[in-house]
């Protein structure tokens, strides 16, 4: 058994999402999504315009949760070698020697802005290190230190000079999260936190190895059976060659959800259960993470993208019309 | 009790909840099945004359009743299985799938910690606790479920309220066949006394029974009304045509010369005469045999030979080969050849007992045919008079031309006016218009009955009565059982109709179509 409670759990969930709110205001559905996704072990893509607070948001989340936080600047001449690190002759001692300079890849909680500037060699360098926990330089391979997370932003609006990310690097983050614009309200109360005498601060409020065992519990959630097969239905339906596809689905949709995103619906249920007080997951789980789940994992056709179609109608239609 | 266990009597304490109200919902739907079913299945039976008032009250509460049952029991008792039953609670009850992960975890552990397995089970178990299944899953009848029975059931009511004459054609139907079983038996019955006959010839058996099987053989076909009573009136016929009329001739005039010879004491014919008296020509063909020629005295040989002779007499027209035997075995006592003598008369012993035979005959085929048609009557009786109202309920009226038997009696001054079998010699009827006499042939066929308030009085009236007296007429009055529903025009339609179809097709002889034609203009309004 692990040594956290569920009470436990929900406690130290509280608390980040509590210290989080010092410095972000409103935005509680990312920042739980976020937090899914983290205690879910899974990386996560943060989309939305610019200064909405992603890096904020992500930057606040490394003090909240005492780790090692590094954040990297993507742009077109970041090479790979900026992320993961090199190899540099060293001097010291007897005699001269190629030693290993670990990247800003090497932390728990990487944030890395604006992805898409990078060139797609630079954004695949981050392929090994988000699937495998692992980077491998000079023909040798460095393990990342536990937990390890890419909070991955980028803008939707600049397309001149962007490299949209490529089909297998998207499937690699486990939800994509949109950020949107705040309400009146919650501008004000940014305009209000952001020119004051002082700024706030977030206190640390969960230590890695907290973070580890709340991933191990939400791991050992149970999942029944036919709640299992719902969302194999469902990551099925997204497919359009599948006799259970909507019409929707067989008009606009290219390519459906990999079973990366099954395993992210579960995971994410998984977290969204005990965060509920829940031991088992229930549809409403699947369904509140559904979308953050596959909204980048369903690519549309040229129909689609031509009229108009969002992927999340496609999976919210999906999630309406699939039987439980 | 411990926290599973107590799950699982919460789930069953659901499932049986969800079966009682299975059972009541499918059992309304039931209901308006059973009565959809019992109106249709009704409609058919009426039409086809199935049911009498009462069964057909039975009919509709038993379909109904038994769909109502078999529907409700069935969806009470169709099987659940907990693990989906759990999950449709689930659903039901908003445990987000807390019941359904429990059963499985228990089913299936190891799938998870222990501690967590039975933090769940807690968890599921306090979810279970706030569940009132009656109040979550209430007794739901949707309003339409509620007005179809209803509305069925109307229909059905109105249906019956409008159905007297499809019960009265079903009674009727009934009791034709019911009938039609008597005559059978009776039939039956004639068969073993002509069997068991002991005057009769194996042959005169033979020609007896062989009407009399066949007859019986189609009323056990289940025959309509007509053809029943055809099949009884032809087979009357076939029995009278054995009878010989002769031999009740011959026998008349061998009782009056009996009763000569049994005036006469001591005669030697004395025996023979008392016998002829009594019209018993077999027992007095026995007492004919046992006279010896040989033994009698000059006189009584004498006396003898003149009995013979006026015996011979007395048959000489009605039965010649009698009277020729009798006065050969004269002749030969006359002569003293006691043998000739004794050889002619068992000749003409021979000859009485054929006319024993012969009058045993006619008496049984007499018999038979007299009952064949008073077994006509009793089933057109039964078919009471009012055949439209059958043909209302069939639908369509299957008249054959030789099946509008009747063998009226006349009533009026002709006693031995005796109506023939119709369609097979119309002529002797006696039941044209004017004819006179209340006929069975014009209870069914002749439109006295008249459907209707305020149709025209038609009656049927003796030719030899005084004042045109109205012999047969039905009440007009529309709530009497027996009223005909079928207008006049249509049934005079149908039978001229007939009528012309077995004038064309050379059924009814060339002489007799012109008399027919008389009688159907005679009937029109």
């Amino acid at each position: 058994m692990t040594a956290l409670s569920i009470e436990q759990f929900r406690q130290i969930a509280t608390r980040i999402e509590q210290e989080v709110d010092k410095v972000i205001v409103g935005q509680n559905e990312v920042v739980r999504h976020v937090l899914i996704s983290i205690l879910a072990g899974g990386h996560v893509l943060l989309e939305g315009v610019p200064g909405l607070g992603k890096t904020m948001l992500i930057r606040t989340l490394g003090q909240a949760l005492d780790l090692k936080f590094s954040r990297i600047q993507f742009t077109p001449d970041l090479m790979p070698a900026d992320i993961l690190g090199t190899e540099i002759l060293s001097d010291e001692g007897k005699q001269r020697e190629f030693r290993f300079r670990p990247g800003p890849i090497f932390a728990n909680l990487v944030l890395a802005d604006e992805i898409n500037r990078a060139t797609p060699k630079t954004q695949s360098a981050l392929l090994e290190a988000m699937q495998e926990g692992s980077v491998t330089v000079a023909q040798k391979t460095y393990r990342l230190e536990e937990p390890f997370f890419v909070l991955a932003t980028q803008n939707p609006l600049e397309m001149e000079g962007t490299y949209p990310l490529p089909e297998a690097q998207l499937d690699r983050f486990f939800f994509k999260v949109n950020v949107n614009m705040p309400d009146v309200g919650e501008m004000v109360e940014i305009l209000e936190r952001t020119t004051g005498k002082e700024t706030a601060t977030a206190d640390r409020a969960a230590t890695g190895a907290e973070i580890v065992a709340m991933r191990a519990l939400a791991r050992a959630v149970p999942v029944a059976s036919h709640v299992k097969e719902y969302i194999a239905r469902l990551m099925l339906a997204t497919h359009p060659e599948d006799e259970n596809a909507s019409p929707l689905v067989k008009k606009y949709v290219r390519y459906g959800v990999s079973p990366r995103g099954g395993q992210a619906l579960i995971l994410g249920a998984k977290v969204t259960a005990l965060l509920d007080g829940r031991y088992n997951v229930a549809f409403e789980d699947v369904h509140a993470i559904a979308l953050a789940a596959l909204r980048h994992r369903v690519l549309l056709n040229f129909d689609g993208l031509a009229e108009g179609i969002k992927t999340e109608q496609v999976i919210q239609e999906l999630l309406k019309e699939m039987p439980k | 009790m411990k926290p599973f266990e107590e799950l699982l009597w919460h789930l069953k304490r659901w499932i049986r909840w969800r079966r009682i109200r299975r059972g009541v919902t499918w059992g309304v739907r039931g209901l308006s099945l059973g009565l959809l079913l019992a109106l249709l299945w009704g409609t058919v039976g009426l039409m086809q004359g199935w049911f009498l008032r009462e069964e057909f009250l039975l009919f509709i509460a038993l379909v109904s009743l038994t769909v109502t049952l078999v529907s409700g029991g069935c969806a009470a008792l169709w099987p659940l299985p907990h693990l989906q039953s759990a999950r449709e609670f689930d659903r039901a009850f908003h445990l987000r799938e807390r019941i359904s992960t429990a059963l499985e975890l228990h089913q299936t552990p190891g799938v998870t910690w222990e501690e967590l397995q039975r933090l769940q089970l807690a968890d599921a178990l306090a979810a279970a606790r706030r569940v009132h299944p009656y109040r979550d899953l209430p007794l739901r009848i949707r309003p339409f479920e509620i007005i179809l029975p209803i509305l069925l059931s109307g229909l059905l009511l109105y249906g019956y309220a409008q159905s007297g004459s499809f019960f009265q054609a079903a009674q009727q139907a009934r009791q034709v066949q019911a009938a039609i079983q008597e005559q059978s038996q009776t039939i039956q019955e004639i068969l073993q006394q002509v069997e068991t006959n002991p005057t009769l010839s194996e042959e005169q058996k033979k020609a007896l029974t062989a009407p009399l099987q066949q007859a019986l053989d189609e009323l056990q076909t289940s025959p309509d009304l007509e053809r029943s009573v055809s099949v009884l009136v032809s087979a009357g016929e076939k029995l009278q045509t054995l009878a010989d009329p002769r031999v009740e001739t011959t026998a008349q005039a061998l009782q009056q010369a009996g009763q000569q010879a049994a005036a006469q004491e001591n005669s030697p014919l004395q025996a023979v005469g008392e016998q002829l008296t009594q019209g018993k020509p077999t027992n007095a063909a026995t007492e004919l045999l046992k006279l010896d020629p040989a033994q009698l005295s000059a006189e009584e040989t004498k006396q003898l030979a003149e009995q013979l002779r006026e015996m011979a007499q007395a048959v000489q027209q009605s039965n010649p080969q009698l009277a020729h035997q009798l006065n050969q075995a004269a002749q030969a006592l006359e002569r003293g050849d006691a043998t000739a003598a004794q050889q002619a008369l068992n000749q003409a012993a021979q000859s009485m007992l054929q006319v024993g035979q012969g009058q045993a005959m006619n008496q049984a085929a007499g018999q038979a045919a007299t009952q064949m048609q008073q077994g006509a009557q009793q089933i057109l009786a039964a078919g009471g008079g009012n055949q439209t109202a059958q043909a209302g309920a069939s639908g369509q009226q299957n008249l054959q031309s030789d099946a509008g038997a009747g063998s009226g009696r006349g009533s009026g001054d002709n006693p031995n006016a005796q109506g023939g079998p119709a369609g097979s010699n119309p002529i002797p009827q006696n039941n044209a218009p004017g004819d006179g006499g209340e006929t069975t042939y014009e209870q069914i066929y002749a439109p006295s009955l008249l459907g209707g308030d305020g149709g025209p009085q038609v009656g049927v009236s003796s030719g030899n009565s005084q004042d045109g007296q109205v012999l047969g007429q039905t009440p007009s009055n529309p709530s009497d059982p027996s009223q005909s529903l079928v207008p006049y025009t249509e049934v005079l339609g149908q039978y001229e109709e007939i009528n012309r179809r077995a004038i064309e097709t050379g059924q009814i002889p060339l002489q007799f179509t012109q008399i027919i034609r008389r009688y159907f203009d005679s009937l029109k309004p």
